[in-house]
């Protein structure tokens, strides 16, 4: 990365180069044709769109989202429209829109993952997916299979065997004992990239009731709150694999976005601090573009 | 039971990202507020029931912006009802005038035009904003009458002193009966729909009045718009956290009410399911 010009800001993961190291985390920003009023997508790396499943799912009964002071539980439940109209519909779009896109998927078996990567392989209009094995927020094993290396690395095989030519990232779970030994399995299992982190386990209760606010009990926490957990499990992750790494969770500011490449991210994913500062992405880009040494991966000395 | 009949309701519009001015900031009550800001040239002009996502001017302690139904925009302001019901709104009040307000809007869906027909609007508490604000531009063809209905504890939360009332056709009632009608507010409009019948029902305000009358709009057989709340983080339909139950032909799912709402026919709501905010 050293060979830099001043405005290079360019990412390469696996097989794909990227414009910028700043994209829009999964979940937060839809399936982008919500935001484009708002903001210049298209200036960024790219976007994550939200989590799409084989079939739709309808998602967790309200209340969904509950406000912390440093941050935001959630229980949204991959509530998305199904991989048949993100195909017609979302895709389509957002490839006219000149955005470029990661899609990220979940499934519960390896065999719906492989049947997705199948219908994913032929099409144009995005440069990458991003396996979700680490939704807090639904009841099937999935969150269970993330925790799993070897399920993970045979997963990760079977998706990179189908888009030879994309990038796929392997979205990590930070609820794990060993975070380091879930993405070495991606390695393993030719994952381009590991996404890291996706949203902390946590609750809370409302004393009126004595029980939790949300119907599932526990939800997904995100915010400015967990980056110092973020960049914890991003620097163990560093150090245990030599492919890029996205770093997530908490960035809302610059430095924030800074400390990540400082723990050995290449990149970053803006999530929930886009709620509110609509410019936080751009201005990341912006910064880094005046400074692209920045990009370099720190030397972390403890 | 007469039925369940529906009504159409106009979409949301691609929104704008603002920063503007708080002009002006005016006690109406113990518990009501209005915030006066100045409108920008861009702000689009926003339908009756559509809404402004505000971020509190706070160092980002408050994590999430707040919604608020629009009471009145003009070429130069827009104009908020707020009541103080949490932290965000006791740190809204305390802004001094001339503050920068980040914001987001116009958000989400309004009431629907009704030429030629006669409209039964029911607000309770702060609910009342976007059926006001229809009532302010009701004489611009929208409907061939307006009633207005506003509900609220006590003679106080009328602000009856501290505000220009500046709509016809508006009769108050309050819970204690210190002014106007002298009870619930779904019983006033009871009376009304009895004395002189509306094509349709609009409503605004706490759950359990508006699906009390969700009953009484399906007794009378008259189609009725809701405007529902949420807990809401991003306004604009993308994370899916302020859903509420619909049921459309058979069919369950869930709609935001940052984008799909926050006006929507009272019918497809499955008000067993909503979420008590």
């Amino acid at each position: 990365m050293s060979e830099h010009s001043k405005t290079d800001v360019r990412v390469r993961i696996g097989p794909v180069e990227f414009k910028n190291p700043v994209f829009l985390a999964s979940g937060i920003c839809g399936y982008g044709e919500e935001y484009s009023p708002l903001m210049d997508i298209q200036k960024l790396g790219g976007i994550v769109t939200k989590t799409i499943t084989p079939r739709p799912r309808k998602g967790n009964p309200p209340p969904r989202i509950h406000e912390i002071p440093t941050g935001a539980l959630n229980s949204i439940g991959l509530e998305n429209v199904g991989l048949d109209a993100y195909v017609a519909e979302k895709l389509p779009k957002l490839a006219k829109e000149k955005i470029d896109v990661i899609v990220s998927v979940a499934a519960e078996h390896i065999e719906e993952f492989d049947s997705i990567a199948e219908t994913f392989a032929p099409l144009d209009g995005y440069k990458g997916v991003e396996l979700n094995l680490s939704c807090p927020n639904v009841e099937e094993k999935a969150l269970d299979h993330g925790r799993n290396p070897a399920f993970v690395e045979k997963l990760t095989r079977v998706v990179k065997n189908r888009l030879v030519d994309k990038a796929v990232l392997v979205k990590i779970t930070p609820n794990v004992t060993d975070i380091g030994s879930v993405a070495r399995a991606a390695e393993a299992g030719g994952a381009d990239g590991i996404s890291a982190i996706n949203t902390v386990l946590g609750v809370d209760f409302d004393l009126a009731t004595g029980k939790p606010v949300f119907f599932r009990g526990s939800g997904g926490y995100s915010g400015p709150g967990i980056l110092p957990i973020a960049l914890q499990k991003v620097w163990e992750v560093s150090r245990a694999v030599s492919i890029p790494i996205m770093g997530i969770g908490g960035i809302s500011s610059v430095d924030d976005a800074r400390k990540f490449f400082v723990a050995g991210a290449s990149a970053v994913q803006i999530g929930t601090s886009l709620w509110q500062d609509l410019e936080l992405p751009q201005r990341i880009v912006s910064e880094f573009e005046q400074h692209p040494e920045w990009m370099k991966k720190g030397e972390v000395k403890t | 039971m007469i039925g369940n009949t529906h009504v159409t309701v106009p979409g949301s519009v691609p929104p704008g990202r603002f920063s503007s001015k708080l002009l002006e900031k005016r006690d109406l009550s113990d518990r009501y507020y209005l915030l006066v800001m100045s409108r920008p040239p861009a702000f689009d002009d926003p339908g009756p029931g559509t809404f402004v996502h505000l971020l509190v001017p706070d160092g980002g302690r408050f994590f999430l912006r707040r919604p608020f139904s629009i009471l009145g925009c003009d070429e130069a302001t827009i104009s908020l009802l707020i009541v103080e019901k949490g932290t965000g709104t006791q740190i809204l009040r305390r802004i001094p005038e001339g503050t920068e307000l980040d914001f987001i809007g116009p958000l989400g869906s309004s009431f629907p035009q009704m030429p030629g027909r006669t409209v039964l609007a029911v607000g309770g508490g702060v609910g009342l904003a976007p059926l006001y604000f229809y009532g302010t531009r009701a004489v611009r063809d929208d409907c061939d009458r307006y009633r207005l209905l506003y509900g609220a504890r006590t003679r106080d939360d009328l602000f009856l002193d501290s505000f220009e009332w500046s709509v016809e056709g508006i009769a108050f009632a309050t819970d204690d009966g210190s002014y106007g009608f002298s009870g619930n507010v779904v019983e006033l409009a009871d009376e009304e729909l009895t004395r002189a019948p509306a094509d349709v029902v609009f409503s605004c305000g706490p759950t359990p009045m508006l699906e009390a009358l969700v009953e009484l709009a399906r007794s009378r057989g008259v189609p009725h718009c809701v405007s529902l709340e949420n807990r809401m983080a991003c306004g604009v339909g993308a994370c899916r956290s302020c859903v509420v139950p619909v049921s459309i032909d058979g069919a369950e799912s869930y709609r935001t009410v940052c984008k799909d709402g926050p006006v929507f026919d009272a019918e497809i709501i499955v008000w067993n399911e909503l979420p008590r905010v």
